[in-house]
């Protein structure tokens, strides 16, 4: 038999550890698991505004049938696929770049290629959509080389306006997944590099071999949190491509179909919550093949 | 799960809502004071204005009544009385809110009793008829009609001049006459007839209304696949695309600038672009006004309406009294008040007394003398009323997805297909 003394002691303190947390619990179940459990419950629900009905599965069955659906499912698709991979190589010979030890200009160039991330999301999407407008500098600057005769529609054409979004994410987020590959390559051991060097191993071979099977956590970590950033891609879309009251179908995400049924429709918060489900359940799909991939084999 | 089980979790979740939400209770109660009628729109240099002087004109006659006006982006206006319907908490709405009329039946289906019915308060046949069956369902008139979207052409006289053509050319025409006119504009001035986003649907409604047609018919079935006026109007799209007559440009800022800077020859939209085709006063005397063109198909006329919006009055709010009286006192009856946000704001509203008002007979030095307001206010009692349906957000999205297609050479007959087909999938 345990002495009492100690199992009011520890009723005490499991009390008060309970008290210190309640407030946290209490938040973060009005806050978040409330949302979540309800928007569940919501999902199995369709209608006009307040005038619903329970539909079951009918919100999973009519996704598969809605052209505008896979329509911003093939867009957001797209931007990951092709984005996401440019954006993290890039952010990997930038990051080895900067990382070598005789660069002048270090602490300068490191600064600018991470500022673009601490902007402004609306700000450089306005600018974006500035340069990139008809009448725009980007326009203009092709034309004054000779390299096009006529102006590129660029947030027009459903082409081009994807390659606009294409250009303006990587601009803003290479810089921060940049440092996150500088910071694991100071992390790795130097007197690695020297024995290569000392072998006569080329810089390339290096690049390859030692820095990158090295990075490789820290690959699968920006190659995770860049697709689930890509998944949810609303803000880019939003402000540099959308003109008047409808959005643009070129560049149509995920994301924004949610608020086009929430907010620009008829509100269908039931419909626009299975589709959010759709987002979750592809970044769970992604992040888990994503992991499978990169797990350790030995 | 039993009853009792369900309310103990219904409460549990009330009072801790309750306690989440108990300041924000509290700061609203104390803002809306006795006799204080609170109103959201937007657009301060119009709307706000506007309606500031209306409550100047109620308050010196009923000083009991003061106005708390909020001025908000007309998309934060939107969702925020969406989502403040749609969760039920009514204790932060406004007792009035502006509405554009494209979203009117839209929220008066999804948000049943939320509006206050005005039927029997007001007198609706004052104002014009196309205005109020957009408000009306169920029997009952919703809103009181405030501006109006009648459409006209706004072309510069000097340049069409330029080109070969007069004034008597341009009255009543076709819109296949308006792209030829275009195409000689260009030959002879070497500017673009006018200015448009390739992907804004704007003048796919215009032309829709003029014909009397929209995307669902009267009882508010879809209406694509054998509607001539869409039809028609996608042709005309197409015409425009493929001769390329207009300068492209994206967004508001880069459209209205082609006119003042005096890049295109003409616009054709709402009468409320008036005081930007004004703000360039370097062009004062260039400027005139024909009607808006029409379709080649039966049933097509000269008079259209692009936006507009009317007040609403909502049914939980505390001063609901005397909000439908301010309004009926002074938008539905006060003439002088329409003189006077014609002059200064040039406001076209749509009751119909209004226009005999000596405002309407003035001329427009700007316009080459001509007696605009008078042209527009004719106008306005020919537009066709259509049903614009719940789903008019849906019918744009579907025609712009299409408009890329069609510039490739897609068949107007697979685009129409298209178009029913992703409709039919949305009205669910």
């Amino acid at each position: 038999m345990a002495p009492k003394p100690t199992t009011s002691y520890r009723r005490f303190y499991d009390v008060n550890g309970w008290l210190f947390v309640s407030i946290a619990l209490g938040l973060i179940g009005v806050f978040m698991a409330f949302p979540i459990v309800h928007s569940l419950w919501m999902s199995l629900h369709a209608g006009q505004g307040t005038v619903v009905e329970f539909v079951g599965v009918g919100n999973i069955v009519r996704l598969a049938s809605d052209p505008v659906f896979l329509k911003a499912l093939q867009n957001t698709c797209i931007f990951l696929v092709i984005q996401v991979p440019i954006m993290l190589l890039l952010a990997l010979v930038m990051a080895s770049c900067l990382n070598m030890p005789n660069l002048r200009f270090r602490g300068l160039l490191r600064t600018a290629v991470f500022l673009p991330c601490v902007t402004s999301l609306v700000a450089y999407s306005v600018v974006f959509k500035s340069m990139f407008s008809y009448d725009g500098l980007v326009n203009h600057a092709l034309a004054w080389l000779g390299l096009i005769a006529e102006p590129i529609p660029w947030l027009n054409d459903p082409f081009w306006s994807k390659v606009v979004i294409i250009i303006a994410i990587t601009w803003r987020w290479t810089g921060y997944n940049m440092i996150f590959y500088l910071a694991a390559m100071q992390n790795i051991d130097k007197s690695i590099y020297e024995a290569a060097r000392i072998d006569g191993i080329s810089a390339y071979r290096r690049f390859v071999s030692i820095t990158i099977p090295n990075l490789k956590p820290v690959i699968l970590f920006t190659t995770v949190t860049s697709t689930i950033g890509t998944l949810q891609l609303f803000d880019e879309p939003m402000n540099i491509t959308t003109v008047g009251t409808v959005f643009s179908d070129n560049t149509l995400t995920l994301s924004m179909y949610i608020y086009n049924l929430s907010f620009k429709f008829v509100p269908n918060f039931g419909y626009a919550a299975t589709v959010s489900y759709v987002i979750v359940l592809l970044v769970a799909a992604l992040a888990a093949i994503q992991f499978y991939a990169a797990r350790e084999r030995n | 799960m039993n009853f009792a089980k369900r309310f103990t979790i219904r409460s549990t979740a009330a009072a801790m809502l309750g306690l989440a939400l108990g300041g924000t209770g509290l700061m609203a109660s104390h803002a809306a004071n006795a006799g204080e009628v609170t109103i959201w729109a937007w657009d301060p240099n119009f709307n706000i204005a506007i309606m500031q002087e209306a409550a100047k004109r109620y308050t010196a006659k009923n000083p009991g009544v003061t106005f708390k006006i909020m001025d908000m982006a007309k998309a934060d206006v939107e969702q925020k009385l969406q989502t403040t319907l749609a969760s039920g908490v009514t204790k932060t709405l406004p007792d009035i809110v502006l509405v554009e009329d494209y979203n009117a039946p839209k929220y008066l289906r999804s948000f049943p009793g939320a509006f206050e019915p005005l039927s029997g308060k007001v007198d609706h046949k004052a104002f014009a008829n196309y205005k109020v069956n957009l408000m009306t369902m169920g029997g009952k008139v919703y809103g009181l009609p405030f501006d109006t979207g009648t459409t006209g052409m706004y072309y510069r006289s000097d340049l069409i001049k330029q080109a070969g053509f007069s004034d008597k050319d341009m009255q009543n025409i076709t819109w296949d006459r308006y792209l030829e006119i275009g195409k000689q504009v260009e030959a002879k001035t070497g500017k673009k007839m006018f200015a448009m986003d390739p992907q804004d649907i704007a003048s796919i409604r215009i032309m829709m209304q003029s014909a009397g047609r929209w995307y669902f018919d009267k009882d508010g079935k879809l209406d694509i696949k054998n509607n001539p006026a869409l039809k028609a109007a996608l042709e005309t799209q197409v015409k425009f695309m493929q001769t390329g007559v207009y300068k492209p440009t994206s967004g508001w800022g880069e459209w209205v600038g082609a006119l003042n800077k005096g890049d295109v020859a003409s616009v054709i939209t709402g009468v409320w672009i008036t005081g930007s085709v004004k703000a360039e006063a370097s062009q004062s005397g260039k400027w005139a006004v024909a009607a808006t063109p029409r379709l080649n198909v039966p049933g097509a006329t000269n008079a259209s309406n692009l936006g507009g919006s009317s007040w609403y009055v909502l049914s939980s709010g505390k001063e609901k009294a005397a909000a439908v009286d301010f309004l009926n006192q002074i938008y539905a009856k006060d003439v002088d008040f329409y003189q006077t946000i014609l002059q200064s704001r040039g406001a076209v509203g749509s009751l119909l007394a209004s226009r005999g008002g000596k405002a309407y007979s003035e001329a427009d030095p700007f316009f080459g003398g001509d007696k605009v307001w008078q042209k527009f206010s004719d106008w306005m009692g020919k537009v066709p009323s259509v049903n614009y349906g719940i789903y008019t957000a849906e019918g744009d999205a579907a025609v712009a997805a299409q408009l890329p297609g069609l510039a490739q050479g897609m068949p107007v007959e697979k685009a129409l297909e298209n178009i029913h087909n992703q409709l039919a999938s949305q009205i669910k």
